[in-house]
């Protein structure tokens, strides 16, 4: 007799009593013709009386705890739990460009818990909808301005020694719909077209090393093989700082929706120059021209200019707890609560959160907690008396580069209101009396 | 526009004080100091930091650390994985075109031509003349306003009554090898990489003339035929109307600045104690959007239907790749799935008429809605649509 088996006749008694105990219970349910409570109350396996004043969570026996679990053959990719169907990501048809294809589904970040967004959660933003690349048929062409061309497979490339880097990755737009004043009372839709990771990949500088980028190259362009060929044009400083070709996210093979089976990585930049399917890269003397970088995710100011290659995210925060979502409407006065939200930046690391409760009147600084990561989430907390009375509830963040979220009045004076994309504003959640939360705008009066 | 020339002047005077402020001040110090400045203190790049071309911190590797990532420093160079890329491989992937025209290729076509391509390939999402979406297709972009005048950009819709800036191809686009390029890899939509050469400079011909552009001082009238020479001629309207300059061998130099200038792109300040005089003037949703799919719960309970092991239709995949571009909304008179009526009365002439006319092609709709599919394969999208709009 070997080991295993002696485990399972080990086992096996303790489903038999499992089993024999919840046919016994069925059977004083079936047998009792009085409330569910009366049944706990003449169990002869509960431990005590239910009593007015008790939880029958706490007194009765919970169903799945008197019966076995699921086989644990049965997901062999787990799943959450079916009660969790509503933290999904969801998308609002007025923000297509086109259709379900050419579009977004954001990520529910007030359900988001500390600052890794989970796979099956990122957002997803496609231009021709999401890829379906067989890994088999990969392949990944580096040319242009070069000593020596390259075409690699995916096996070839994940050879390369491999780096982790927490990040996050935002469409410049989020937030856009806000331009001219608040429009979703949802959290989800004003913030959500962002998501963090840790990335794994190859440092570009690592696998241009033997390529020979020629001194003349100032430029590289990406270019994904979807539907819509989607490129960008990107300045070899970032390509040399602290760029990355990355083929995994959270422990995994990059999901469909991130570009699957690889992607560029470009810390604390615009979404959309994170190519996502990447099947070039070519250098060159001059920039490229891409539709998305020209026709879109260009910011027309009140001058009629429009900044082009704008290409970080600025600092920026907000409040997930509470939020429209998740609001305050079960606490009492003087309950303790957390105040918690994210902030982030594409130019640095954040260095601090300030707080106001009166509309950005005056501001306190709430703490930092967790991992203070170079462009990544960063969540901030702050501890507060919940008094009963309206809030008007703000968060305002910097960074170590030195830039300071603005105010709605101060990023309008720079940039108008056209510009669609790179809102940054400080945002701010008015708390009724009531504890509900809507989002609002401070304005200058 | 925006900023009162005051107001400048106090930001300037501001930003002298606060650099005074900062080059002294250490780390820590930089915490306390930024707590008691108030209105009107503008950030300030602590001296020890290197900025980049975004105007972000550069961060360095240093005892094997980039900042709190640990890194194996030893030397990464040197691999053999990979081969050189054939020149036909290079050439098949290497399509975009440049704005001095590297990447074009030789080819020509007619106004009337694209007039012809777009009215049967592009019109059903961007609209007669490239007016844009109708409906439910208004989503999709509009491509024209019938005239080349960049006036629009200035506008600021402060108020209900003012317009919007226009960005279309003719008001906004800088350079014209953007369309070509895109077309060429990116449109139709749902048959991207699709057309020709000569369809693709029949295509932009067509749209710089509904733009109203001229080339060389010629106007694009239906006989005008365009090819690679008069091509490289194009000088969109608005080629000047982006900032920073990116051409050139000072390119990124004009990035790194203009990026490096917060004032540029709206920055805030760092004020504890009674930061707005008065009242804070609140905004509230004026009308609330509503449109969430799926609509938004946060309950935790189980879910109302839990999807059975429904039999999926034979020409459901088919419809989702080739026809739902168009038939997943009542776009130009396409029915739209689930719309019983549209279907009913198309099917009242039978349904061997039905695939007919899908396979020939009927009024917006080209023979098999401009796919490749096999008459069965077409057959069973019919059939999808069909039994979904009983």
């Amino acid at each position: 007799m070997n080991k295993m088996s002696k485990a399972s006749q080990e086992l096996d008694p303790i489903s038999d009593m499992s089993i024999a105990q919840s046919s016994r219970r069925d059977f004083f349910r079936k047998a009792v013709v009085y409330s569910a409570s009366a049944v706990a109350a003449t169990s002869v396996l509960s431990p005590v009386k239910l009593n007015a004043t008790d939880d029958p969570a706490i007194v009765e026996e919970a169903p799945w705890g008197v019966k076995l679990g699921e086989p644990i053959t049965k997901n062999y990719y787990g799943m959450p739990s079916p009660y969790e169907h509503n933290n999904i990501r969801r998308g609002t048809p007025i923000l297509a460009s086109g259709d379900i294809y050419a579009s977004i589904t954001m990520c529910p970040i007030h359900e988001q818990e500390g600052i890794i967004t989970p796979n099956g959660l990122f957002f997803n933003r496609c231009h021709g909808g999401v890829a379906e690349v067989d890994p088999n048929e990969y392949r990944l062409m580096i040319h242009g301005l070069v000593e020596k061309p390259l075409v690699l497979t995916l096996d070839e490339l994940k050879r390369y020694p491999s780096e982790s880097r927490i990040h996050f990755i935002e469409c410049p737009a989020n937030g856009g719909p806000e331009w001219r004043g608040p429009q979703f009372n949802k959290i989800q839709f004003t913030k959500g077209m962002m998501s963090q990771a840790e990335w794994t990949g190859v440092s570009l500088k690592v696998l241009l090393a033997d390529v020979g980028v020629k001194p003349e190259a100032k430029w590289m362009l990406a270019e994904g093989s979807d539907n819509s060929e989607m490129g960008r044009t990107v300045p070899i400083e970032k390509v040399f700082d602290d760029a990355m070709v990355v083929w995994a996210q959270n422990g995994e093979a990059l999901r469909p929706e991130q570009g699957y089976p690889v992607r560029l990585l470009l810390p604390g930049w615009e979404g959309n120059l994170q190519i996502k399917w990447l099947k070039r890269l070519e250098f060159s003397k001059e920039p490229f021209y891409a539709k998305e970088e020209t026709a879109k995710y260009t910011v027309l100011t009140p001058s009629g200019k429009a900044i082009q290659h704008f290409y970080p995210l600025e600092v920026n925060s907000i409040i997930t707890s509470p939020c429209p979502e998740k609001p305050w409407t079960d606490l009492k006065k003087g309950d303790l609560v957390e105040i918690q939200g994210l902030a982030w930046s594409g130019q640095g690391t954040i260095k601090a959160v300030d707080i106001s409760f009166d509309g950005g009147k005056n501001w306190v600084e709430a703490s930092l907690k967790g991992l203070v990561l170079p462009k990544a989430w960063t969540r901030f907390s702050y501890m507060y008396r919940y008094e009963g009375k309206p809030l008007l509830l703000s968060s305002r963040a910097v960074d170590d580069s030195g830039h300071i979220q603005p105010t709605i009045d101060q990023e309008i004076e720079a940039v108008g209101i056209e510009a669609v994309y790179h809102r940054n504003a400080i945002c701010t959640w008015e708390v009724t009396k009531k504890g509900e939360v809507n989002n609002v705008h401070i304005r200058k009066s | 526009m925006f900023i009162s020339e005051n107001r400048r002047k106090t930001i300037s005077i501001a930003l002298v004080a606060s650099v005074m402020l900062f080059t002294t001040a250490s780390f820590a110090k930089e915490y306390i100091a930024t707590e008691v400045i108030k209105n009107n203190s503008n950030p300030v790049f602590p001296a020890n930091k290197e900025k980049g071309i975004d105007g972000g911190v550069v961060y360095k590797v240093k005892d094997n650390m980039y900042t709190v990532y640990a890194i194996n420093n030893q030397e990464k160079k040197g691999f053999k994985y990979g081969r050189t890329p054939t020149k036909n491989e290079e050439k098949a992937w290497d399509v975009d075109v440049m704005p001095d025209g590297t990447g074009l290729p030789e080819g020509k076509g007619s106004v009337e031509q694209g007039d012809e391509l777009y009215e049967e390939k592009c019109s059903m999402c961007h609209g007669e003349f490239g007016s844009g979406g109708k409906g439910s297709r208004s989503t999709y972009p509009t491509l024209s306003i019938g005239e080349a005048s960049t006036d629009s950009l200035t506008n600021q819709r402060i108020n209900p009554d003012v317009d919007g800036p226009k960005r279309v191809i003719g008001t906004y686009w800088p350079q014209a090898s953007t369309l070509f390029w895109y077309i060429k890899t990116a449109m139709p939509f749902p048959h991207p990489k699709s057309l020709n050469n000569d369809e693709v400079y029949a295509l932009v011909a067509y749209l710089l003339s509904v733009n109203d552009i001229t080339i060389d001082g010629q106007e694009l009238d239906d006989e005008y035929v365009l090819d690679r020479a008069k091509f490289l001629k194009i000088k969109m309207p608005n080629e000047d109307g982006f900032i920073p300059k990116i051409d050139g061998p000072k390119g990124a130099e004009n990035i790194k600045k203009f990026l490096g200038n917060p004032k540029n792109y709206g920055n805030g300040t760092r004020c504890m104690k009674n930061c707005i005089d008065g009242e804070p003037n609140v905004v509230r949703i004026k009308k609330e959007i509503h449109k969430y799919e799926p609509p938004v719960s946060v309950v935790r309970d189980l879910p109302k239907e839990i999807t059975s092991s429904k039999e999926v239709h034979p020409g459901q995949k088919i419809y989702e790749t080739s026809c739902a571009v168009c038939h997943a909304t009542d776009a130009m008179g396409a029915p739209n799935v689930g719309n019983k009526e549209a279907w009913a009365k198309k099917l009242e002439k039978g349904i061997d008429k039905v695939y007919e006319n899908g396979i020939k092609g009927i009024n917006a709709m080209p023979p098999k809605g401009g796919t490749s599919l096999s008459d069965e394969d077409f057959k069973k999208a019919v059939d999808y649509m069909i039994d979904n709009s009983k």
